[in-house]
């Protein structure tokens, strides 16, 4: 059956609809046949700490209301976007107009948000974005997002009404390892699907690359850029998702060391991490900068350090052995890209995390079919284990960072998980 | 084989001009397949038409001593000698200051450097491969010459856009044996530019299906408030295009442009397209193939700023829908894959592409001219009646 309310909200779909889609009749005949197979939407409660222009909870928000291309049709999955709760409101908010555009109503407490305005949770999924606004920053340089201050009152929502339902997380579940390991486990006893992360593991591949599952790694380097604690999160995010398949599955981290300015560059000298790596990684790099008129040998040419006035290396020990290397060369290229040596092949393995441009930033497209999938089937479709992983290796790098630099024993990093055999980036 | 020699023939060598982005991945190598390849060849020669402002040509030759820059096209061939002294040719005719034609074309020299070259050829007593940049000429009889030409002396000739040569996403092909119903390409740009690269990007899926390439037997070019009245329609049958394929090419773009402030992707409304189209002129180019295949190729500059395709197969109700990714950074490298389609053609002696697919592509980008040059007429294209069977390996860019 068709409800008020969906016809209250036709006047914005109208807008909405696309290219063909142009009359009321044609609307309603669209929101009739989607009822039709007898199920109901599935209602999202989004918790944000911001929502303004090019916001993550804006351009991943927005796709629940408008819908998203996704294997060369719009998607308009059957979830209805019932509730929002919003942290921070400055002048730019569009939190009350998406509200009053598409009906559903933005409530001053999380609890409140879960709960519809009634008594008990009346939504069939969260959504969480945690990313963008104004939040202090800590001595490591990390800002202090509120993801896990969300999380505990949507947990506790869970608990006083007897039920829980899946959660999504949009980047580190956390700024400290242990937040991020006391949410995994959480969602683990409550027994509610989690899925959290970052948009590289599934946007786009330069080129289509998955390594074979149960693949032998003899070492891996991935190339990233931007701040941190934003954007080195994403680049091991990405790393993690490649380098989970792995013969054995992932062992957890036995230690972490971040170096930074010469010692990067002395660190490769002295084969820490490995050159034809870097020349396989950057080969697939669609930006270079500095003498970019021309393509550069940016591996081999010596120009990198001129370049790069502030690099920074992430060293990472697996308790299996695998030596992972995470540069951060902000100045020379302007995207993440990844390399692999596996055991038994001469060829290296390398490709580039697809970041599509503004304003479509299309990757997060990518990201919310993911979401909608776990909303869909009650089931995540890849472990909550690996942003933990990746949450907690940043955060002890960013202790080593301020520790000396010093390398670190990692027994806390003890996280094993098994990756989905399947592939889950956008190749379709 | 002794390491192979070549000449470049450029119109011009500024930043960020077609020559600057091939030449210089000849002496600068490219990243490619996992590291960073220097072709295994010598540029050793270049004759450069305009040396306009900004000119590379010069600084490249300082930095490649290697590479000396010639004042005739004969001598860049021959190498100051008397024969052909270079094992393949890269000629590109693009950029530069060159007139225009009453009906828009700009009249770039490339028959008439292809000829010069090919008078080296016969002069010598021997041949080299050569490849040309974008359509064969804007005028449809010498691009059916030099192709005849290079047929007659026996040559490996390779031309066209680098569209074809790209990543796709998703990374797919038409079946073999399948048979296509009808396409759309959409693509930003204007007439003789942007038509050539997105119509060669069609050509590249098309000559795939069952029967490999018959032709083409009509072009109806449709310009401004044609192109809305036509898109309306919904279906060829109707006067316009299939509107699902017209909006799967709108998902797959990358930069589809938004009207509303505050939203950054939310498909437009039809009503809301011309709105969008703001800075160059709607067109569309409406062909059928000799087999019955419906085509429509759009500029929609506005709207989109990316490449994209969709096709309607027979007996299978999903679409196939691609973007061709033509990256928007430098060093640009949605050239390295058509150099390196260059590379195996002079390394192998083989076309790596077929030319048949840049003659028919330059004789639709002609006739499309012709159709909006008489007033949008729909004419018939006995000529464009080309056979031609792809090549077994595709060459785009996947590994």
């Amino acid at each position: 059956m068709i409800t008020r309310r969906d016809l209250l909200k036709t006047s914005s779909i109208a807008a909405l609809a696309g290219p063909f889609v142009r009359h009321a009749s044609e609307i309603d005949a669209a929101l009739f046949a989607r009822s039709d197979d007898g199920r109901p939407k599935k209602r999202v409660a989004i918790v944000a700490t911001i929502w303004n222009y090019l916001s993550h909870a804006q351009h991943m928000g927005d796709r629940f209301l408008v819908g998203y291309p996704y294997a060369g049709t719009w998607q308009r999955p059957d979830i209805e976007v019932v509730s929002l709760y919003i942290d921070q409101k400055p002048g730019d908010d569009q939190s009350a107009a998406r509200a009053a555009e598409f009906g559903f109503k933005v409530y001053p407490t999380i609890a409140e948000t879960l709960r519809n305005g009634g008594s008990r949770l009346a939504v069939d999924a969260v959504v969480v974005i945690g990313e963008h606004g104004n939040y202090p920053r800590n001595h490591k340089g990390q800002k202090l997002y509120p993801r896990y201050e969300f999380f505990q009152q949507i947990v506790d929502v869970f608990e006083m009404d007897g039920r829980a339902v899946p959660v999504f997380n949009d980047k580190h579940l956390s700024w400290s390892w242990r937040q991020a390991k006391e949410m995994v486990e959480t969602a683990r006893r409550l027994k509610f699907p989690f899925l959290a992360g970052s948009s590289l593991p599934v946007t786009w591949r330069f080129q289509s690359l998955e390594l074979p599952f149960g693949c032998e790694i003899e070492e891996a380097l991935m190339i990233g850029v931007g701040s941190s604690d934003a954007m080195d999160y994403h680049a091991l995010e990405a790393m993690q998702c490649m380098v989970e398949r792995r013969k054995g599955g992932e062992t957890g981290i036995r230690s972490v060391q971040m170096v930074e300015g010469d010692a990067v560059w002395t660190a490769g000298v002295n084969g820490r991490w490995s050159q034809d790596l870097l020349e396989a990684a950057l080969s697939r790099s669609d930006t270079q900068y500095g003498d970019s008129q021309h393509p550069q040998d940016l591996a081999n040419n010596g120009d990198l350090r001129k370049l790069v006035k502030h690099p920074a290396a992430y060293f990472i020990e697996r308790n299996d052995g695998l030596q992972t290397t995470l540069l951060m060369l902000n100045g020379a290229v302007g995207d993440y890209t990844f390399a692999a040596r596996l055991r038994g092949t001469d060829e290296l393995q390398s490709t580039q995390f697809f970041l599509p441009e503004r304003p479509n930033v299309a990757y997060s497209a990518c990201l919310v079919h993911k979401i909608v999938e776990m909303i869909r089937t009650g089931k995540a479709p890849y472990p909550v284990e690996r942003t933990q992983l990746a949450s907690a290796v940043l955060d002890r790098c960013l202790d080593s960072k301020v520790s000396g630099h010093t390398r670190m024993a990692t027994p806390e990093l003890d996280i094993r998980y098994t990756a989905p055999r399947e592939s889950h980036y956008c190749n379709v | 084989m002794a390491r192979p020699r070549i000449t470049a023939v450029v119109t011009e060598y500024r930043t960020n001009a077609h020559a600057q982005h091939i030449i210089d991945r000849f002496l600068w190598g490219y990243g490619w397949q996992g590291r960073h390849h220097h072709p295994p060849m010598d540029l050793v020669a270049i004759y450069v038409d305009q040396f306009g402002e900004g000119d590379l040509a010069r600084d490249r030759a300082r930095r490649f001593p290697s590479m000396k820059i010639y004042p005739t096209i004969a001598e860049a061939l021959t190498l100051g000698g008397e024969k052909l002294a270079v094992d393949g040719v890269v000629l590109i005719g693009e950029h530069g200051r060159y007139p225009q034609n009453r009906k828009g074309q700009t009249l770039w020299p490339r028959y008439e450097f292809f000829m010069e070259i090919v008078d080296v050829f016969r002069n010598s007593g021997r041949t080299a491969p050569v490849f040309s940049d974008k359509h064969l000429s804007w005028n449809w009889e010498w691009a059916t010459e030099m192709v005849r030409t290079s047929k007659a002396m026996d040559f490996p000739f390779i031309a066209g856009s680098s569209v074809p040569h790209n990543r796709r996403m998703p990374p797919v092909e038409i079946p073999q044996d399948a048979e296509v119903e009808e396409i759309v390409g959409l693509a930003p740009g204007g007439v003789d530019g942007y038509d050539i690269h997105c119509l060669e990007g069609m050509q590249c899926m098309m000559e795939r299906r069952k029967g490999g390439e018959t032709g083409v037997v009509s072009m109806h070019a449709l310009r401004d408030a044609s192109v809305y009245e036509a898109m309306a329609k919904g279906s060829w049958e109707a006067g316009g295009w299939d509107a699902r394929l017209f909006e799967a090419c709108l998902c797959r773009s990358h930069y589809l442009s938004q009207l509303r402030a505050g939203f950054n992707h939310v498909m437009p409304t039809i009503d809301e397209i011309p709105s969008l189209i703001t800075t160059e002129r709607p067109v569309a180019y409406r062909y059928e193939y000799s087999d019955g295949t419906k085509a429509t190729m759009l500029l929609l500059e506005g709207l989109i700023h990316d490449f994209t395709f969709a096709a309607r197969l027979k007996g299978n109700s999903e679409l196939l829908s691609l973007r061709f990714h033509i990256d928007s950074h430098n060093p640009r490298n949605f050239f390295s894959p058509q150099v390196n389609a260059i590379e195996q053609m002079i390394l192998t002696g083989k076309p790596t592409c077929p030319i048949d697919r840049t003659l028919l592509t330059t004789g639709l980008t002609a006739a499309g001219v012709e159709s909006l040059w008489l007033g949008q007429k729909r004419i018939e294209t006995p000529h464009l009646a080309i056979h031609y069977e792809p090549t077994e390996s595709s060459t785009f860019w996947r590994s």
